[in-house]
């Protein structure tokens, strides 16, 4: 990969697939640390959820069958201890977050703390992922990862997509023949590739 | 004597070409995932683990020795050249050091980190050498309940210590833990929360897991809220000379020894790792200055980039004290470290010195040459690493996506692999957007097999007697070390978000 950080930006290209992944469509421009901490529900969902699994955990541990013989703790016993736990920590969440403590999210160098959650940007992310689990059985493996990182690259901002997509396709080739080829991991190289002796094991 | 000869053995060893390849590799890779953000150790040897498929365990544990030690000189590139405040408070090197930079003197703040990282992590290595064979010693004596004991220390510290929330990071603990619970029982061979899918009778593969979380959902999260624009690295002046100056020499060298001094024992004993040492070693360096030297900590002061990376470092080493000897890992990368063992079927533990004496002794040799390694390959080609740092951000998290894809694939070439790892990775996403802890899901998860079976071989030795628990010397001093590290521990957190705060509102001033 070379770096470009020279380059301008380019306008986006008409008639480009996925190139709607600019600022988020909708919100007004407020920034998120100006306002007064929201309620975010999603919190709240994620705690309950924990608690919920517990409650499976307690549940389903009921019903794992215990070998006759054993006297001492059997496959339950630690289940119980674990769902136990899932549903305290769950419950503690649940009550920090009614009672208006909430979490710090992570901070990262390349984290703007200053902008509000774009959720379009994430659904996408996840679909390339999934349509790269969908070809690579079709395609064979380095055009799928080509996919993949172009689909992310251009998702995430890179302009032009000609140039992502050029340098996915180096990296998934570069990658097939070094680990399919050079340390024998048996990478499906497709039907475009088949029968090319140097990317495979 | 004998450790001695061990160790030249290992030298030996690790001195052959193939194997100094080998710690290269490990220290170029570990390096660079330390510069790139986004990526940490951890999850560049989940990513590697593959490796062990195809590599003998000797190269193998080379790499990610290199990968370890690398990613830990690899950092401190970052948080001083890369000009984002926000997040000073977690990472000390990075109020001293940005300062440094953006005064002009990033040359030397590097160096001084190089050099002490150096310096400190050689002395740990060589406490490493010492103190590893005595633990070993003294472990063999320890029954099944001391084990358990000393896996609720672990739990208890990484779940309350990692991450800003005590209920937050048991909650990521607890569902670690019933991640490992998926699986068939090991003493019995009762499925257990399999949901009758025929992949998961094996368990779920903590490749998948920590990829999913380090990586995926690492991307997922930066993704929704990227940092647009270019990468502002500060510049670095270019030359020898301007490295360190005689002053600084004399400023570094004391907060490197005491940097060594702090880190090593702070990463023995699970106490959160690497970053209880940095702070308490920043801390310290404060204290310590003089009444002129101190007004400078805040706006750049060479001492407060020494000390924290020689902790740093002499923490990462000590930290292989217990991995190595008890089996006990107290971070998310000795996790994974412990998991690439598995794969070789090897079990670190007390008896790791004597049935795989070679492999220890020639993991502990390639830190002794990965450390050279580093020090040589950091300071000249630093030019080289801005470069890597300046990487757009969306070839890098594209790139993190693909790799982890890869890696979760590689296991065992099923798409439902991928699929799994999506979903770790949404769950991670959610973790981090909501301040819940990632690393104790990782430990939790490896280390909650183990602990159940020395709790139910525990039990099934003293016939249901629960007070064989604790009635044993070591495990009660253990539960009783719990309460004081916890209340230790929560202390100097509280007065290391009090030091932040002070630092971003002096940070505000500035501006």
């Amino acid at each position: 990969m070379r770096s470009d950080n020279g380059a301008p930006e380019a306008p986006t290209t008409p008639g480009q697939p996925t190139a709607e992944a600019g600022p988020p469509p909708s919100d007004a421009p407020v920034r998120a640390h100006d306002e007064p901490p929201r309620r975010r529900w999603g919190e709240l969902v994620l705690a309950a959820a924990t608690a919920a699994l517990g409650v499976y955990v307690l549940v389903a541990a009921g019903s794992i069958t215990v070998p006759g013989s054993t006297n001492t703790l059997g496959p339950r016993a630690f289940p119980y201890l674990v769902g136990g736990m899932l549903v305290a920590a769950g419950v503690v969440l649940v009550v920090l977050f009614l009672t208006g403590r909430a979490g710090e999210e992570e901070g990262g160098e390349d984290v703007d703390p200053t902008v509000r959650t774009d959720w379009l940007t994430v659904v996408l992310l996840v679909v390339a992922l999934v349509v790269h689990v969908f070809v690579i059985n079709v395609i064979g493996w380095p055009f799928a990862a080509a996919v993949l990182f172009a689909g992310a690259a251009v998702i995430l901002g890179a302009r032009p997509w000609w140039r992502a997509a050029l340098i996915g396709l180096v990296l998934g080739l570069v990658i097939q023949v070094i680990f399919g080829g050079l340390l024998g991991l048996s990478l499906p190289a497709g039907p475009l590739l088949e029968g090319v002796p140097f990317l495979r094991g | 004597m004998d450790n001695f000869s061990a160790l030249l053995d290992g030298f030996a060893t690790v001195l052959h070409p193939t194997y100094l390849l080998w710690a290269l590799f490990g220290v170029f890779i570990g390096t660079a995932v330390g510069v790139l953000p986004g990526i940490g150790p951890a999850m560049a040897i989940a990513l590697l683990l593959p490796l062990t498929y195809s590599l003998e365990p000797t190269a193998a544990i080379i790499v990610f020795a290199g990968i370890y030690y690398g990613g830990m000189y690899g950092g401190s590139t970052t948080s001083i050249l890369l000009n984002t405040p926000g997040e000073s408070a977690s990472i000390v090197t990075a109020i001293e050091g940005n300062k440094m930079a953006r005064a002009g003197r990033g040359a030397a703040a590097l160096a001084t980190a190089a050099i002490g990282s150096f310096v400190a992590g050689s002395i740990a290595t060589v406490a490493l050498t010492f103190l590893a064979p005595v633990v070993a010693r003294w472990a063999v004596q320890l029954g099944e309940p001391d084990y358990f004991a000393l896996m609720v220390v672990a739990f208890v510290t990484v779940g309350a210590l990692l991450g800003s929330s005590v209920p937050r990071g048991l909650a990521a603990l607890s569902l670690g833990l019933f991640l490992g619970l998926v699986g068939t029982d090991t003493l019995t061979g009762q499925q257990r929360f399999t949901f009758g899918v025929l992949n998961l009778a094996d368990g779920i593969d903590v490749v998948i897991v920590a990829v999913g979380l380090f990586a995926v959902g690492e991307a997922l999260y930066v993704g929704s809220r990227m940092r647009h624009g270019p990468v502002k690295v500060i510049p670095v002046e270019k030359g020898w000379r301007t490295w360190m100056k005689r002053d600084d020499w004399r400023r570094s060298w004391k907060p490197w020894l005491r940097g060594a001094a702090i880190g090593f024992p702070v990463g023995t004993i699970p106490a959160g790792g690497a970053d209880v040492a940095t702070f308490l070693s920043y801390a310290s360096e404060r204290r310590l200055a003089g009444r002129e030297r101190r007004k400078e900590f805040g706006k750049g002061a060479i001492e407060g980039v020494a000390g924290p990376e020689a902790a740093n470092n002499a923490a990462a080493s000590g930290v292989l004290v217990p991995l190595l000897t008890l089996g006990l890992p107290t971070t998310a990368t000795a996790a994974i470290i412990i998991v690439a063992f598995q794969s070789y079927g090897i079990q670190p533990g007390p008896l790791l010195l004597q049935s795989e004496s070679a492999l220890v002794w020639a993991l502990i040799a390639s830190l002794y040459i990965g450390n050279v390694m580093l020090v040589v390959l950091n300071l000249p080609l630093v030019g080289m690493w801005v470069r890597v740092l300046r990487i757009p951000r969306h070839y890098l998290y594209a790139g993190i996506l693909m790799f982890g894809a890869l890696g979760s694939y590689a296991l065992n070439f099923s798409p439902v692999d991928v699929l799994l790892l999506v979903l770790i990775g949404l769950v991670g996403f959610f973790m981090r957007r909501y301040g819940y802890p990632v690393a104790p899901l990782v430990v939790g998860m490896i280390l909650g097999p183990m602990a159940e079976d020395r709790l139910r071989r525990s039990l099934a030795i003293s016939q249901g007697d629960l007070s064989y628990l604790v009635t044993s010397p070591f495990a009660a001093t253990a539960y009783v070390a719990i309460a004081v590290l916890l209340a230790v521990g929560l202390w100097l957190r509280r007065r290391e978000q009090a030091t932040g705060v002070a630092v971003t509102a002096g940070d505000g001033d500035d501006r």
